[in-house]
């Protein structure tokens, strides 16, 4: 079975041309052969290494790929939490050396500090810029109106939901005006629906401010609905697999789930990670036989 | 389920019959004391003489075992004398719950035998200072130190591995030395405790501070705090109600130190009441003068746990990973509804 996606430059020439126009714009951030090598001497464990990527302004970049592929080993050296062995990462042409507010950063877990009120959790990026209290309070007031949770400003972090938590993170992020927000599985934990709802909000956010997102998530279908650009890595060691330019055209919405384009990138993505083994036959558990119940159920 | 099982494996109870556990938990040991005082044939060993009879060596007032009673009334009877007369008692150093009771109010106000003998309130006032200098002295240092070490690797490896040999030292074994140095007033009594809470207290500290969740440090680094910010507004305030609840433990740890240090030098304090009424055979003002001990610390725990969730807010809703209440939760007061 080969399966491909469509040429989407004959299928919706619109979208061909939003990505030519993507790539005049200016690069925010610069990935150059980036490597990662845990251990010492020896025996030496290769988390990932030749990923090179260039990001451009505004622009919504997925990485994807199994677990153990490296990807949040990755975005953590993005963010400077940890050092890279080989490579550079530029962020506006200067290299990157540790954690700063020029990169904001949305974690899985929720990170929000549980003694601060939801808009002193906002404030606190303000005021490490050194932002007066009186600044920073009506700025935070403002980001918390945007991510629509104005009227929790006095609430303390316990008090709301999961989702809740995520779009206050966010509004924390985007606070400090970083150049990329940077977002690691950041709706994994919530249940299905909430999901949805936060992807939705997610897009939403973006295309009000003028913040670039690169965005961590092992699942397919959020890749497709949030992504402009899909980088696919796979495992042992990680490396990138492909880039794919998602053909399905803005803006998005459920009603696109079933359209030519979504399907074949959906499908695209499949084989990508997980592709079929060898015999053609699916992973099987080495089963020992032990009633016969269930041997006439297909 | 749990409304009809009072057994239920890791269940909780509703309010109610918690609030009657509580209650018996204190009741049970009261009904066996009263038992034991005011039920005559349960124990009662002795025979308080109430008429010497003919038994040359009794006296009135004399608490004889009831075997040697036995014995010489039987002799009595036998020769034709007058039989002595008494009643049974418990020994001396059980005393009933009532006169236990009513130690608790006279205690205080019974003036001292000799002279110079403090009062019990003295007693205990000055059990409070020798503890809250011994405590607040050790906290001064000790606090700082924990959360430097709990923070910086290199402070751990500078001071705990001295402090973790230091702690297996008795603090009563310093008490010749503290007193050598410090004279023999409160001066080596204070420096006990301070032996006693310090060591644990930056080891207990550090512990505390190492555990703050490092995604928030992660966090607040991407928002652009970096070294001694990080400290001040995300490691101290992670782990500050946690070092609260410490606080509260070590200072019943500082209490444990208080009847070892007040025997230093001079005697004083609540230990020297107890051994001089203890010497006057007065047990009920023994018994009421350990009780106070536990009184005292038991509210000032309370009143501490109640001042958390006034100071902590966003600590009110406090559960333990399994949704039960934690322990300390369930002593505090209802939460004050925003």
């Amino acid at each position: 079975m080969n399966l491909a996606i469509p040429d989407y430059r004959q299928l919706s020439p619109a979208v061909a041309a939003r990505f030519e126009r993507i790539r005049q714009r200016p690069v925010i951030l610069s990935i150059q052969d980036l490597e990662k090598k845990f251990g010492t001497d020896g025996a030496t464990h290769t988390a990932f290494d030749n990923v090179s990527l260039d990001i451009h302004r505004r622009e919504f970049i997925c990485v994807i790929g199994p677990s153990g592929c490296g990807k949040s080993t990755l975005i953590r050296i993005v963010a400077g939490l940890d050092e890279a062995t080989g490579g550079a990462v530029l962020l506006d042409g200067h290299a990157v050396t540790g954690p700063g507010p020029d990169r904001g950063m949305v974690f899985q877990g929720y990170t929000l500090f549980p003694w601060l009120t939801v808009r002193a959790n906002v404030m606190f990026g303000l005021e490490m810029r050194g932002k007066d209290t009186t600044t920073a309070e009506s700025e935070a007031r403002e980001w918390l109106d945007m991510v629509g949770l104005g009227k929790f400003e006095h609430a303390y972090p316990h008090e709301l939901s999961g989702g809740m938590k995520q779009r206050v993170a966010i509004a924390r992020a985007l606070a400090n005006e970083p150049r990329i927000l940077i977002m690691d599985e950041p709706f994994a934990a919530l249940d299905a629906q909430t999901r949805c709802q936060m992807q939705s909000y997610l897009l939403q956010i973006w295309k009000k401010v003028d913040v670039t997102i690169l965005f961590i998530t092992h699942d397919l279908e959020e890749a497709a609905y949030l992504a402009d650009r899909i980088v696919v890595m796979g495992a042992n060691p990680g490396r990138v697999v492909e880039f794919i330019e998602n053909p399905v055209p803005r803006p998005r919405s459920a009603a696109q789930f079933l359209t030519a384009e979504y399907l074949s990138l959906k499908a695209r993505l499949e084989e990508l990670i997980h592709p079929p083994t060898e015999t053609g036959e699916e992973d099987r558990l080495p089963m020992v036989k032990l009633t016969n119940v269930g041997d006439d159920v297909e | 389920m749990a409304h009809r099982d009072w057994l239920g494996l890791k269940m909780e109870l509703p309010r109610k019959r918690r609030l009657l556990l509580t209650l018996l938990s204190f009741l049970a040991p009261v009904v066996l004391w009263s038992a034991v005082s005011y039920v005559p044939w349960l124990w009662h060993p002795l025979v308080r003489i109430t008429a010497q009879g003919d038994v040359d060596y009794f006296a009135e007032d004399m608490d004889v075992p009831r075997a040697d009673f036995d014995r010489e009334l039987a002799k009595t009877r036998a020769a034709g004398t007058t039989p002595p007369e008494g009643h049974r008692v418990n020994p001396l150093y059980l005393p009933a719950p009532h006169e236990v009771a009513r130690a608790f109010y006279t205690a205080f106000t019974t003036e001292p035998r000799l002279p110079n003998e403090p009062w019990l309130h003295e007693s205990l006032g000055h059990s409070i200072r020798t503890i809250f200098w011994g405590f607040v002295l050790s906290s001064l240092v000790g606090v700082p130190l924990g959360i430097l070490c709990g923070s910086y690797r290199f402070f751990s490896r500078l001071q705990e591995p001295f402090i973790e040999f230091f702690r297996y030292l008795p603090a009563p074994a310093f008490g010749a030395l503290c007193v050598a140095i410090l004279g023999i007033d409160d001066g080596p009594k204070i420096a006990i405790i301070f032996i006693g809470t310090f060591f644990q207290q930056v080891l207990v500290i550090g512990n505390t501070v190492r555990k703050v969740d490092p995604a928030l440090i992660e966090a607040a680094q991407t928002l652009g705090a970096s070294r001694w910010r990080l400290v001040r507004r995300v490691i101290i305030p992670a782990s500050i109600t946690d070092i609260y609840t410490d606080m509260r433990i070590l200072l019943g740890w500082a209490w444990t130190y208080l009847i070892v240090a007040e025997v230093v030098g001079t005697m004083s304090g609540i230990t020297y009441f107890i051994n001089q009424q203890a010497r006057y055979r007065n047990f009920d003002n023994v018994y009421a003068a350990i009780m106070m001990i536990g009184i005292i610390g038991f509210s000032t725990d309370l009143i501490l746990a109640w001042l958390g969730t006034v100071l902590f807010p966003w600590k009110r809703k406090t559960r333990t990973a399994s949704g039960r209440p934690s322990l300390w939760s369930r002593l505090r007061p209802k939460p004050i509804p925003a």
